[in-house]
């Protein structure tokens, strides 16, 4: 009766060799939050992001902490300092 | 013999194995079935028509309770042939074209099939077939969520529902829905097989597979706060996620962390979904793509920017678009910079359809405030100086703030210089006065983002433990913004042991890397 449905896998712990998850981001921004079943139950820490993906144990290279910018040569910083000279001689005046 | 014997014996035979593989294989609900299962319906409402009992007696006669059962093999059960009997009903009266109904008789084939999973000795059998059926209800009831009208017919059908008490009443049909999937969750969750850090046996294996079912529904219904009792109950007894298999630990990482941002918990979160991406499948794209949609915008609210070398992984396409004019804003200390970026057409529908505007607009302005402050001393400080302790002069970060305002205004969306609320630098055309300077930097200070104190009679910020940082007053006094705010995390968790040191009736705070409902192994 259930033939065809035979060959559906097992809902637990898999030891079957993974096929290639590989798949293809889509630049597309406006994409839906669904977070899609794996196409693989499990996998090895080789094949995890931290080992082949370059990522590692610490994901402190990911993200820069010391951003702060001392330049005062944009456009803004300009606009500011002219403003606030232009107070300061208004004030001495 | 007919199709209802035939049917039953094969299923005796697959309880009489304890198949869990083949009763799912064989109790199909969905729509795309072999026809046998609508002949099958046919013939039971041909032979046994609603409001008897015969079809229970089929049952009970066909699947016979075995007698000295060995080891490794199984039986039927009185909650297994309930629910046989619910399942033949279901075949017998179910009408695919309406969903409504559709939706009310799975509900309460699931609830049986739940009742009879939660036999401790023969349950585990219908592990698979549990996992199937909530699959297909929650599949369900997305689809009725996404239509409107469905839905207000089905919450309708619910509410004149003759067996529904008041409290089901009350709830949407995605709490109900949460609420059956769950039950299986408990029964799997309280299995005594295994204990909480061995490896998983019997029901235990899939509690984070219903986990995870239960939050996909949740979150994909924007119900997510529901899932806290379920995180809770982890918490409290269960298994350690590392013995599960990597898909379903990265799966439940993703959706712990998405549930800690919704709940302002961004270093929790963060937490969550730096595991996730580093568990995550190296060739798992989207997955990936996922994690990062979220992870990056957390780091940001505690003030750390994506690197251009995430920037420029495979995975993080179009994210540079977005984050770095806002970054580059928050770095620049202008206001009007920082409108502009989250308020441009690519990132504003992005940012509103994740839910990161509202977090973005209120939290990130205090970042741009302590560049905008640290901006202004670079250029008003003459130090150094022995006598005088550096400072930022109130008046001088006033003439500053009511410069930006003007600019806010000249730069305003609506063309005519009115402000909305929130795009003003204080509240909308609110031109800044002494007061209003006052009391951000007096925020800055309290939430760690300014190292020094408020001179109210002079009228300044005075930048304290210059000495410490080499004579550079700037470095003193606007210390970096994710290590600030780490501090103040820390101080708030020593204040909450103190104070339960004191005999105070406060929550324990857990380790500093605790995330509820994370259940690690240490």
């Amino acid at each position: 009766m259930a033939s065809t449905t035979t060959s559906q896998k097992p809902i637990t712990t898999s030891d079957s060799k993974p096929e290639d998850p590989q798949q293809k981001p889509t630049a597309a921004l406006e994409e839906d939050d669904e977070f899609e079943d794996f196409p693989v139950d499990d996998w090895e820490a080789e094949e995890t992001e931290a080992a082949a993906g370059g990522t590692g144990t610490n994901t402190q290279h990911l993200w820069e902490e010391s951003w702060d910018d001392d330049d005062t040569s944009d456009d803004f910083s300009n606009q500011l300092k002219e403003e606030l000279k232009k107070v300061e001689a208004a004030r001495k005046r | 013999m007919s199709l209802i014997q035939q049917f039953l014996s094969r299923i005796r035979v697959f309880a009489c194995e304890a198949n869990g593989q083949e009763l799912k294989n064989w109790l199909l609900v969905e729509n795309n079935v072999p026809d046998i299962y609508r002949n099958l319906g046919l013939e039971l409402r041909q032979t046994h028509p609603p409001n008897t009992d015969s079809l229970e007696k089929t049952v009970d006669q066909l699947l016979p309770e075995e007698d000295n059962v060995p080891d490794g093999r199984g039986s039927p059960w009185p909650g297994f042939n309930s629910f046989i009997k619910d399942y033949l009903e279901y075949w017998r009266d179910v009408n695919f074209s309406d969903l409504v109904q559709l939706h009310t008789r799975l509900s309460d084939l699931l609830i049986s099939c739940a009742n009879a999973l939660a036999n401790p000795t023969y349950g585990v059998m219908l592990l698979q077939t549990s996992m199937s059926l909530s699959e297909s209800l929650s599949k369900l009831v997305m689809g009725i969520t996404r239509n409107p009208e469905l839905l207000a017919q089905a919450e309708a059908a619910k509410s004149t529902g003759g067996g529904a008490d008041e409290s089901s009443e009350r709830k949407s049909i995605v709490e109900l829905a949460a609420d059956i999937i769950q039950k299986f969750f408990t029964s799997c969750l309280t299995d005594r097989s295994s204990g909480r850090w061995e490896t998983p046996k019997g029901k235990k294996v899939a509690v984070y597979l219903f986990a995870n079912l239960t939050l996909k529904l949740l979150f994909t219904c924007d119900k997510s706060p529901l899932a806290a009792q379920m995180f809770t109950n982890l918490s409290t007894s269960g298994p350690a996620l590392q013995l599960y298999p990597a898909s379903q630990r990265v799966t439940f990482l993703y959706y712990l962390g998405r549930f800690n941002f919704d709940h302002a918990h961004y270093f929790r979160a963060h937490l969550c979904f730096e595991e996730a991406y580093r568990q995550c499948h190296v060739a798992a794209l989207a997955h990936k793509r996922k994690i990062l949609t979220y992870w990056i915008p957390c780091n940001m609210l505690f003030g750390r920017f994506p690197s251009q070398g995430l920037l420029g992984k495979q995975e993080a396409v179009g994210f540079g678009e977005i984050f770095v004019p806002i970054c580059q804003a928050i770095r620049l200390g202008d206001f009007v910079r920082f409108y502009a970026a989250i308020n441009s057409p690519l990132a504003k529908d992005f940012l509103w359809g994740k839910g990161f505007y509202l977090p973005f607009l209120y939290r990130l302005k205090n970042l741009v405030w302590r560049s905008f402050t640290r901006k202004t001393f670079i250029l008003t400080w003459k130090g150094p100086s022995a006598t005088i302790a550096p400072s930022l002069s109130f008046d001088d970060l006033l003439v500053a703030a009511r410069f930006v305002q003007r600019q806010l205004e000249a730069s305003s969306q609506s063309g005519n210089g009115l402000l909305m609320p929130s795009e003003g630098l204080i509240f909308g055309n609110k031109v800044p006065d002494m007061d209003d300077v006052e009391s951000v930097v007096a925020g800055l200070l309290y939430a760690g983002l300014l190292n020094g104190f408020i001179a109210r009679q002079q009228r300044k910020f005075v930048v304290e433990g210059t000495k410490k940082h080499g004579g550079v007053a700037v470095r003193a006094g606007w210390p970096g913004v994710c290590g600030a705010v780490m501090e103040r995390f820390r101080e708030q968790r020593n204040e909450a042991l103190e104070a339960l040191d004191a005999g105070e009736a406060v929550e324990a705070p857990g380790e500093e890397n605790d995330v509820p409902g994370w259940v690690r192994n240490y």
